[in-house]
């Protein structure tokens, strides 16, 4: 398996805060990956060190299997589209895909214009003026138009309105879809990533809690159901994420490769959004406060 | 990136071709009443004593309208670097911060140093072309003036007495285009360092007034030394002169007959063997007709002159030109390096 990125010990620091530390994963190539985890766990920074244009700290980062883009051959490479989606408030829509033709030798300009006709927007309009959504498609389009191998993508959705959100992974989906095109995308929200990534990474306080395909995570993590147990004498294949007791019965969140035999526990499949919710809370029962949970919606 | 740097700098530049064009409309429109009244007044042909008179007389039919016109003129030469640097480079960059439009310029297909070079030069450039367009306007408008003040001893023209006037030097010649790239590069590199358009203004518009002040007063008379000279107490002594019920004098003049137009420094009174004098002869104290002047002449008095002759005055122009270009370079060469490399 390639990878597109991969971090080794990689930390950065402002001033005395760390913004990420001991940070190490690889994101693998040809997949759609979530990069999922809650406010401060370092996502933003992370991707923004791949996208070079943050230095590290400490440690070592490889994108695509060099350093951080900084050359115009690397930056081609690269498609970014930062947190918020800044776009130019002054400029025009169409000059925004000037820019983007003037600044980048593989620019599609065909696959551009298409994509904002479709998109309904007004090509005159001054990317000031345009919805939160609108503005985001810009820079999307921007970031696929320079014909990148990686599209890194920042918080995409965390400032559209629930409808502009599922519209823009949709629309997402479809410009990458004939395109031989490595995908990441963090949110702090699994239920944004959930119709669009196949592989999730789990990011909390800079330590990945589990990574893998979506398929293969669901198979693995099972929802058990049965009277009341103690965690610690389940068998030594089953891992548990996260269990919750009351008098009588136990409900447990374990992964485990094995099939679960026992026959005191009632099996039930677990939804991913569930599964991650119970990795962060893990997480934050060691004792990090920084690293609670978002509840929002 | 000469493309986006001119699309993002368009409104600047329409603004700035819309007061050029005001200030070359109000100068255009009152030079030739000006020139002719010149032509007339025979201040141009002049020769020895009669100068004097012709310029005054010259300087005194153009006051009032004209008198705001030359002082307005000096005034936005002066103010428009400042101006450059605040509105033009302060944002420049730190607009980019605030906004977060530099994680999308930057992750385009160029380096970020040529992307700075280019966000440099154009409005770099244009603060050059903008304020030096406005001195030139401006130096073959007040050409006359200037001409009929030199020659004007204490004139209403105080400014135009002589090219190193404080104000007028700083309008005049090339130090504009030193002052423009100065204040721009200033702006930019407080937006670099502090990555918020207005407490960036804020702090360009203070260093460069500092800087404005500093050099006129403590920089410029220093570049070259001065020369020495005596001026003798002709008849009209047009200087200023005190005296005590003692015998105790001081004189002092603002210009050198021998030439007009020179940087006076300073000038004291002395006697005849060239020695600093502050008391005169108890036989020129109270003259019968007041005027203790001829008596000191007599007796050699004169007065002694530090100045700068009129022939540095492009050698000071280039020097100072030289220097604020130079902190220009260094400037723009600290935010290229500092954009160049990857955030800390």
């Amino acid at each position: 398996m390639t990878a597109v990125i991969e971090t080794e010990g990689l930390g950065k620091r402002y001033r005395r805060l760390w913004a990420l530390s001991e940070c190490t994963l690889s994101v693998p190539a040809g997949h759609v990956v979530g990069l999922v985890g809650p406010n401060g766990a370092g996502k933003s920074t992370l991707l923004n060190l791949a996208a070079g244009l943050l230095a590290p700290t400490t440690g070592a980062i490889e994108v695509l299997g060099a350093p951080p883009p900084a050359r115009p051959a690397e930056l081609a490479k690269v498609g970014f589209l930062a947190q918020d989606a800044p776009v130019y408030a002054g400029l025009t829509v169409a000059e925004h895909l000037t820019l983007g033709a003037r600044l980048n030798p593989g620019w599609d300009a065909e696959f551009a214009n298409r994509r904002i006709d479709w998109l309904g927007l007004d090509s005159g309009q001054q990317a000031g003026q345009l919805s939160g959504g609108q503005r985001a498609q810009l820079a999307l389009t921007l970031a696929i138009g320079k014909r990148p191998g990686l599209l890194i993508l920042d918080e995409p959705v965390a400032s559209l309105d629930p409808l502009a959100r599922r519209e823009f992974l949709e629309d997402l989906m479809e410009a990458i879809a004939e395109r031989e095109l490595s995908v990441v995308l963090s949110s702090h929200l699994m239920a944004d990533l959930e119709r669009v990534c196949d592989y999730l990474i789990v990011l909390v306080g800079s330590r990945v809690r589990v990574a893998g395909p979506v398929d293969e995570l669901l198979a693995t993590h099972h929802l058990l159901t049965g009277p009341r147990r103690d965690p610690a004498t389940l068998p030594a294949g089953q891992q548990v994420i996260s269990a919750s007791h009351t008098d009588r019965q136990s409900t447990l969140l374990v992964r485990t490769s094995e099939p679960v035999l026992d026959p005191a526990w009632t099996v039930s499949a677990v939804g991913l959004e569930d599964m991650v919710l119970a990795y962060m809370r893990q997480a934050a029962g060691g004792g990090r406060r920084r690293d609670r949970l978002e509840v929002q919606r | 990136m000469t493309w986006l740097t001119w699309r993002q700098f368009r409104p600047q530049a329409v603004t700035a071709l819309a007061a050029l064009a005001v200030f070359a409309i109000l100068l255009g429109a009152t030079e030739p009443h000006l020139a002719s009244m010149y032509a007339t007044s025979g201040v141009a042909g002049c020769q020895g004593g009669a100068c004097g008179a012709a310029a005054r007389n010259f300087l005194l039919t153009v006051s009032g309208a004209y008198t705001i016109v030359f002082m307005l003129g000096i005034a936005c030469v002066i103010v428009a670097p400042a101006l450059i640097g605040v509105f033009w480079g302060a944002p420049l960059i730190a607009r980019e911060f605030e906004t977060g439009t530099y994680r999308m310029a930057w992750t385009q297909s160029i380096t970020r140093a040529r992307w700075m070079a280019g966000k440099l030069a154009v409005p770099g450039l244009a603060a050059i072309a903008l304020t030096e367009g406005l001195s030139l306007l401006y130096g073959w408008w007040a050409a006359p003036i200037g001409q009929a003040a030199r020659l004007a001893p204490g004139s209403n023209f105080p400014l135009g007495m002589s090219p190193f006037s404080l104000l007028a030097f700083d309008a005049h010649g090339i130090v504009p285009i030193g002052y423009a790239a100065f204040g721009f590069t200033l702006g930019v590199t407080a937006g670099v360092l502090i990555r918020r358009a207005v407490p960036a203004m804020a702090v360009t518009l203070v260093i460069f007034a500092a800087v404005q002040v500093a050099v006129p007063l403590a920089i410029r008379p220093n570049l070259f030394p001065p020369a020495h000279a005596t001026q003798s107490l002709a008849a009209n002594f047009s200087g200023q002169q005190q005296e005590g019920p003692g015998g105790e004098f001081s004189l002092t003049v603002d210009r050198l007959d021998s030439q007009p137009g020179a940087w006076i420094y300073s000038s004291h009174a002395v006697n005849a063997a060239g020695q600093p004098a502050g008391v005169m002869p108890a036989a020129c104290v109270n003259p019968p007709d007041g005027d203790s002047m001829p008596c000191l002449a007599s007796h050699g008095f004169a007065v002694a002159v530090t100045y700068q002759p009129t022939s540095r005055y492009w050698p000071i122009q280039w020097t100072e030109t030289g220097i604020y270009l130079a902190l220009a370079a260094l400037l723009a060469g600290f935010c290229y390096w500092r954009v160049g490399r990857r955030l800390p």
